[in-house]
């Protein structure tokens, strides 16, 4: 899932100071699984704003909603009514759903209440990581299910760099270097072979920014 | 120890818009105990006049 | 005219190379009287290429000083800080000035420096660059493209020896080999022992192995390698000796030391050569050399 970190409070406050009503808006999907952007956050935003507001004696009103999805346009056809009440709205989507957001709203300032960081996993409650760069080019096959674009600082694709040391990161001594785990996997499956050849340069062009994905049943001549 | 997690940070949210996070704590105790009970409750009881009125109210009272 | 390194590793029993740190900032003085002082010394000065991610002068005009100095370069080349075209082009403009020896690096990490805010490139790797640089002297660009006249480089490339473990590190190696490495130059090495084990290894390949020789200056300065340096190990034996020397003897300790290294290294044939770094005390290199005997 996409995973995100809420910006610091002053930051929010930052961008809405000034503004009489605003909305914060929640996403039910990824931001609300690792704890940022879901509607017990979007609670807690809110409350943080209207306090911070009354201590400074502003009547500001600060409404919530929280819809399922940020990154889809059917989910916001509830709000379409209703947003022209506010002079902002904070979205505590990942980026993309911060856009979608703004694209839909386009006379109303949206703005994010989140730092987007990385597409990864659950490692345990309130902790995640980082598991993919989203290169579009796998080769987890070749890797052992590691990636080494993502998990190695440098993005080797040829075997790790002098700068390993017991097994962990020149960059980051808590961290595991990618290469050794590749290694040992690949290893303890008999399948080195896998990376002994010359493995080619990464492929820049088919991360084309910014992309755009048609699925095979839905023909672009089509649209 | 979960509890205590989200008391901490709530604490942090507190402090992020200025309100002391002092203000609030979490004492451990058992139904049984009235001594350790009482204690805690002096403890907030003298934060909250060491203290003063929250925030909140002294902007209402300036205004 | 020093002899060109290519041909000193094919003909040579022992060679030295020194290396040469480019300053941060334009007052050359220092760096051209180091380049003055060893160019007749070793057979090649090996220039680094923003050595730690620190800014400082690039290795290419570093090389041609020393080429117009009459001495013989090696231009270091990382991929922190170059896209495969910019790399490209720079051997192309090395050649061109008469640069005809190249060591492919991946590059210290970005973070690692005075710039840690700025984009880390690694677009390809040292094996990929190893591999480039012979797709050029086919005459073709990285990208199949052709050449309007193709150069000719000697490449090298590096290897940790004490890394741990040392099994990933050797697969690269070996690919380093596979994708056209003449020479091999080592992380520095302390433990003669344990390197004696590593040439048993690499003389399976044909390729030109040169110890690193790092310059020891003090006790600290061995017991700080071996907590933070990556792939170095320094032996306690070492350290206590260094350690043993009166006050401000322990450099001339080091120089001892580094000395009776490249004298048992060249003595017993343990491998082809060695490349010394003396990290900012590039003038001490002659009194390693003559500790040495040579």
């Amino acid at each position: 899932m996409i995973v995100g970190q809420r910006k610091p409070f002053d930051e929010i406050k930052s961008y809405v100071d000034g503004c009489q009503r605003i909305l914060v808006l929640g996403c039910g999907t990824c931001v609300a699984v690792c704890m940022a952007g879901g509607e017990k956050e979007v609670q807690i935003l809110a409350s943080q704003l209207r306090i911070a507001f009354k201590e400074e004696g502003k009547d500001v009103q600060v409404d919530e909603e929280t819809i399922l999805r940020q990154c889809d346009r059917e989910y916001f056809d509830t709000l379409k009514d209703r947003v022209d009440k506010y002079d902002v709205v904070i979205s505590m989507a990942c980026g993309a759903g911060v856009q979608l957001a703004a694209e839909l709203f386009p006379h109303r300032v949206v703005v994010p209440a989140l730092n987007t960081t990385f597409i990864g996993i659950a490692e345990k409650e309130g902790v995640w990581s980082e598991k993919c760069r989203a290169c579009s080019n796998c080769l987890l096959a070749e890797t052992g299910g590691i990636c080494p674009i993502t998990i190695c600082p440098k993005g080797l694709v040829n075997g790790p760099c002098g700068g390993t040391n017991h097994g962990k990161c020149e960059v980051d001594k808590n961290k595991d270097c990618a290469w050794t785990l590749i290694y040992r996997r690949l290893e303890g499956q008999g399948r080195l072979e896998k990376i002994r050849e010359i493995h080619p340069p990464k492929n820049y062009k088919v991360q084309t920014t910014p992309a755009t994905i048609w699925h095979a049943a839905y023909r672009e001549e089509e649209a | 120890m979960r509890a205590k997690r989200w008391v901490r940070y709530t604490k942090g949210l507190l402090k992020e818009i200025g309100i002391e996070p002092e203000r609030l704590e979490m004492f451990n105790m058992s139904s049984s105990m009235a001594t350790a009970f009482a204690e805690a409750v002096e403890e907030m009881t003298r934060r909250a006049k060491e203290l003063g009125p929250s925030p909140l109210k002294r902007k209402k009272e300036a205004a | 005219m020093p002899i060109p390194f290519a041909e000193a590793l094919r003909t040579k029993e022992f060679v030295v190379t020194a290396e040469i740190g480019p300053p941060k900032g334009v007052d050359i003085d220092e760096m051209l009287h180091h380049i003055d002082l060893l160019k007749d010394k070793v057979d090649a000065l090996n220039v680094t290429d923003n050595q730690s991610s620190v800014m400082r002068i690039g290795s290419l005009p570093v090389c041609k000083l020393i080429k117009e100095a009459g001495g013989e370069p090696i231009l270091q080349m990382t991929c922190r800080d170059r896209n495969r075209l910019a790399l490209q082009s720079e051997l192309l403009g090395a050649y061109v000035l008469g640069i005809r020896n190249v060591l492919a690096l991946t590059g210290d990490y970005i973070t690692v420096g005075d710039h840690p805010e700025a984009k880390p490139v690694f677009d390809i790797d040292s094996v990929l660059l190893v591999k480039l640089i012979k797709q050029l002297e086919q005459g073709r660009d990285f990208a199949g493209n052709e050449l309007k006249g193709a150069p000719k480089f000697c490449v090298g490339a590096i290897v940790t020896p004490e890394a741990d473990p040392i099994e990933p590190q050797l697969l690269k190696f070996e690919k380093k080999i596979k994708a056209g490495a003449e020479f091999i130059q080592t992380q520095a090495i302390y433990d003669l022992d344990n390197f004696k084990k590593f040439m048993r290894y690499a003389r399976k390949f044909n390729v030109k192995i040169l110890a690193g020789i790092v310059l020891l200056a003090s006790a600290g300065m061995a017991r700080f390698m071996n907590a933070n340096v990556p792939g170095i190990f320094v032996p306690q034996p070492l350290i206590d000796e260094l350690a043993s020397a009166p006050k401000g003897k322990a450099l001339e300790k080091g120089i001892e030391i580094a000395g009776r290294m490249i004298k048992q290294i060249r003595e017993e044939k343990i491998c082809d050569g060695v490349h010394i770094m003396a990290i900012g005390r590039e003038h001490l290199v002659p009194e390693i050399l003559s500790a040495a005997g040579m």
